[in-house]
């Protein structure tokens, strides 16, 4: 056909849109009767013809915006100006202020005003905890020869005006002889006072106040020259710094990724599973971070304050590590703690956390190739070494040692078993020799290399049972063997 | 309303300062009456014989004029003087007609009605704010007072209890640590720096004759090319009644009017070069004469942060700069307050209004510390009275109504209670 249905479309100037219609549809005329309401899409209105009225109606209904609701008795509110009295006040001075009038008593609230009606801010005129003392009490208990009784008196003023700001306290200062020594007197004095006053109430609430007025000058003059020096550092300090913890950081980098290779590496040249304990200890010691103790002895006691990710808080001023060394020691020896030393390099990442564990969780256990031997060798002494009825320190590190003695003692005897083993076949080997040399002597043709063979072997013999002497047997039976087989 | 502990009693708040009196009410974000503190007044000629034996008590024979119209009308014989010295209240005879034109004429309030809160620089003597208690209960009759630190004000208007504020005003220029709301004295330092900064502008302006004639004097004036002497006809009626201190005052406005549209700092420190390279700006005085003012303006400005050599040289009593003020202040801080304070630097006056003041002290303080952060307001309102803003805010909060002087406890204690309850 040479003319397509859409040329004589064309032709005939009639409307395209029949093709996608198709031409066997008949093609569907909008019902010429019925206008297309305001409101409706096209398509809409396509899809449900002329019989939504209704739906039509609604969409096309102006809409305005609601109507505020002005004049409406609940949205005013009655504002008065009135009086008051400040409670927090000691005389009588009477302040005006707006308000807000209660809507159901509106009327009477007018004609009555309430003077006893509570300020609601005098409830925040809290005077602070102020300790005094009386003239008895003083003499009594804090006759000072460094500090005089006006002194004492003018410093408990002043620390009282300023309720205890001690930064304002140091700056009013103005008794002759300097503030420096103020807040430790004042201290001193609380402490005192508490110590030898009647208390009625709990033991535990006396020793908190105690220790709450505890003040160590010698802590806080230390304190204030770490700030000190802290502040003081040179740029070029600060940069050093900033490059040393660069280092450091780059440093565990490479040991993470050290550390990752050779487990992919064991794991598919060994058939070793990752996180093999002696791959850990491997690294720290290697490191010579990690002491050459593996990181696995750790109280009970020390759980609750389990090592953290040495995060330096921002208040500290020093080093987290320094601290540590140095000021707890004698703490830790006091009360048994030992320490474990954990992620020192104080990197935040999972790889670098070791969560805090029970020791009993990590009872050393020996390799799993030989963990059946293992049992079974102590199981003949009647020891179990999976359990452990006190987990001490001591008695992990006793098990570890019956572990590795029991060990040792299966290699040592799976050795020798195999030297026996060898040994008999060499000896049953030098038999069938002997007899065949014996059988060629006797046939007239006598081997140099042969007679050498022997003394060896017979000197290896003689020196029996040492486990040396056995393995030199051992390789020179494997010589042995070459010649033999070379025969 | 409890959310922010905001109460308002209505109180009003003046904040007197070396250039303006500021007065408003408690609560709002800007004074309602701003009027120069700077007074007019002529001897009446009258009288004028008589009070020669009253052994110079001439007070009360003073004409007075005040406000907006006082000084800046030109009257004849009349004397310009300003009661401020060095930031503090010098002179307390034109004290109660300021206050009372603020209040009466300009905000139409009667003060009997109000408590009133007035504020005072951190070197204000107990003399000083005693009279200024005097003045507010005996003259004006107010129920309750209570006289605020500039400083401590200027922290709170930037939000901040524990702060350190640099203020520098039309007279003075000061650095004040604040802690919770208290002056750390030990650490308040101050100088007349920018008078200093006044006279350089003054010095490069009086290069050109006639620069600074104001326009009251002037009767008519031509237009005139860039840089050609200027042509006006002065008011010759005037000349003869000008007195010298009119004459002065009239001057220094129109210098500080220079100054205000024209200097600038420069942020990184001084350059010669990046001084040139900036843009020139031009300025037309009231004479008509008018020119572009390239490194001069940066000049003027430098003054806050560095003396030249020479200057240093002829003049050995200079006031101490901005830098020098800043390194005595915290010299005498305690190491760990340095930081919080540093943390709060709040910028606060008039005189930091310079273009790039703030950058400028933030680079010159990076020489001296290793962190430090400047709050500046960004509003001029607020930057200029921010010491007014304290005050309305502090005066609208509902726990400082129990700190008020009352009028009563000042009949019963007198001058005393004024040192014991304003710290």
């Amino acid at each position: 056909m040479a003319a397509s249905a859409a040329d004589i479309r064309s032709a005939l100037q009639l409307p395209d849109h029949s093709q996608e219609q198709g031409p066997s549809q008949p093609k569907k005329q909008p019902a010429s009767g019925t206008r297309k309401p305001e409101g409706i899409p096209r398509e809409l209105y396509a899809l449900i013809g002329p019989q939504a009225p209704t739906l039509a109606a609604q969409l096309s209904k102006p809409r305005f915006k609601a109507k505020p609701k002005l004049g409406s008795v609940s949205a005013k509110s009655k504002w008065e100006w009135k009086t008051f009295k400040n409670g927090a006040r000691n005389d009588g001075l009477m302040l005006g202020h707006w308000e807000k009038v209660a809507k159901d008593n509106g009327d009477e609230m007018s004609t009555e005003p309430d003077p006893s009606n509570e300020y609601k801010f005098a409830k925040y005129n809290i005077p602070p905890p102020a300790w005094n003392y009386t003239e008895d009490e003083y003499t009594r208990w804090l006759n000072d020869d460094n500090w005089s009784k006006e002194e004492t008196d003018y410093l408990f003023k002043l620390v009282m005006e300023y309720d205890s700001r001690w930064y304002i306290v140091h700056d009013r200062y103005e008794y002759p002889g300097g503030s420096e020594r103020s807040m430790e007197a004042s201290c001193c004095v609380c402490r005192k006072l508490i110590r030898n006053r009647p208390w009625n109430g709990e033991e535990s609430a006396r020793a908190a106040m105690l220790s709450s007025f505890q003040f160590d000058k010698d802590r806080e003059l230390l304190r204030k020259k770490y700030i000190q020096s802290l502040e003081n550092r040179t740029p070029e300090q600060v940069a050093e710094e900033e490059a040393l913890y660069i280092e450091l950081k780059r440093l565990e980098q490479t040991e993470r990724r050290f550390k990752r290779e050779r487990e992919n590496l064991l794991r598919t040249l060994a058939g070793m599973d990752s996180g093999l304990p002696d791959i850990v200890e491997d690294d720290g010691v290697s490191l010579g971070i990690i002491g050459a103790e593996p990181p696995k002895k750790k109280k009970k006691g020390t759980l609750l304050e389990a090592e953290s990710p040495a995060t330096p808080t921002p208040s500290s001023a020093y080093p987290a590590v320094k601290k540590q060394s140095t000021k707890d020691a004698a703490y830790d020896a006091l009360h048994c703690i030992i320490r474990t030393d954990g992620p020192v390099t104080g990197s935040a990442t999972k790889a670098a956390h070791q969560p805090a564990y029970l020791r009993s969780f990590k009872l050393p256990t020996p390799k799993p190739a030989i963990l059946p031997k293992v049992t079974q060798a102590l199981a003949e002494l009647g020891i179990t070494h999976t359990r452990l009825v006190m987990p001490t320190k001591d008695n992990v590190a006793h098990l570890e040692a019956l572990v590795d003695a029991t060990t040792a003692l299966i290699e040592t005897k799976r050795v020798s078993d195999k030297l026996d083993l060898d040994i008999n076949v060499v000896k049953e080997r030098i038999a069938m020799r002997r007899r065949s040399i014996s059988r060629d002597a006797a046939e007239g043709a006598g081997g140099k290399d042969g007679m050498d063979v022997d003394g060896h072997d017979r000197e290896g013999e003689t020196e029996g049972e040492d486990g040396r002497a056995q393995s030199v047997a051992s390789i020179r039976s494997g010589r042995n063997r070459k010649h033999v087989s070379s025969f | 309303m409890v959310n922010y502990g905001g109460d308002e009693v209505s109180a009003l708040v003046i904040d007197i300062g070396s250039s303006s009196l500021r007065a408003g009410y408690a609560g709002d974000d800007a004074p309602k009456a701003i009027i120069p503190t700077s007074y007019g007044y002529t001897l009446s000629p009258s009288d004028g014989d008589v009070t020669m034996g009253d052994n110079g008590s001439s007070g009360p024979k003073k004409e007075i004029f005040v406000g907006q119209n006082g000084p800046s009308i030109w009257r004849e014989r009349m004397e310009i003087a300003n009661p401020m010295v060095d930031g503090l209240i010098q002179d307390f005879f034109p004290i109660k007609p300021l206050i009372e034109h603020a209040l009466e004429n300009v905000m139409r309030v009667n003060a009997s009605e109000h408590p009133v809160l007035v504020t005072e620089p951190a070197w204000n003597t107990p003399a000083n704010r005693e009279r200024m208690a005097e003045i507010m209960f005996e003259e004006f009759n107010v129920p309750a007072f209570y006289i605020a630190n500039t400083g401590v004000l200027n922290a709170f208007a930037s939000g901040k209890g524990t702060a350190l504020v640099v203020d520098v005003g039309q007279t003075m220029a000061s650095i004040t640590p604040v802690v919770d709301g208290f002056v750390l004295r030990k650490g308040l330092v101050y100088s007349p720096l920018p008078k200093l900064v006044q006279a350089q502008a003054r010095h490069i302006l009086s290069r050109q004759p006639n620069i600074l004639v104001p326009h009251q004097l002037i009767a008519s004036k031509n237009p005139v090319e860039m840089n050609m002497p200027p042509d006006f006809i002065p008011r010759q009626d005037r000349l003869s009644g000008t007195t010298e201190s009119w004459r002065k005052w009239a001057e220094d406005r129109e210098i500080e009017e220079w100054v205000q549209s024209v200097a600038g700092v420069l942020e990184q420190g001084w350059n010669d070069h990046l001084a040139n390279a900036r843009p020139p700006k031009q300025y037309e005085f009231p004479t008509g004469f008018n020119t572009y003012f390239g490194y001069e303006r940066f000049q003027v400005g430098e003054q806050f942060f560095m003396h030249s050599p020479q200057l240093l040289a002829s003049n050995p009593h200079l006031p101490k700069h901005i830098p020098a003020l800043a390194s005595e202040s915290l010299r005498t801080l305690e190491s760990e307050l340095r930081q919080v304070l540093l943390g709060n630097i709040v910028l606060t006056g008039g005189g930091t209004l310079f273009h790039g003041f703030a950058e400028r002290l933030s680079a010159e303080l990076s020489r001296l510390v290793s962190h430090h952060k400047i709050h500046a307001p960004g509003n001029p309102i607020e930057r200029r009275y921010g010491g007014w803003l304290g005050g309305s805010i502090l005066a609208s909060l509902g726990t400082f109504h129990q700190l008020w002087i009352s009028k009563e406890e000042w009949q019963e204690h007198g001058k005393a209670i004024v040192g014991q309850r304003c710290k």
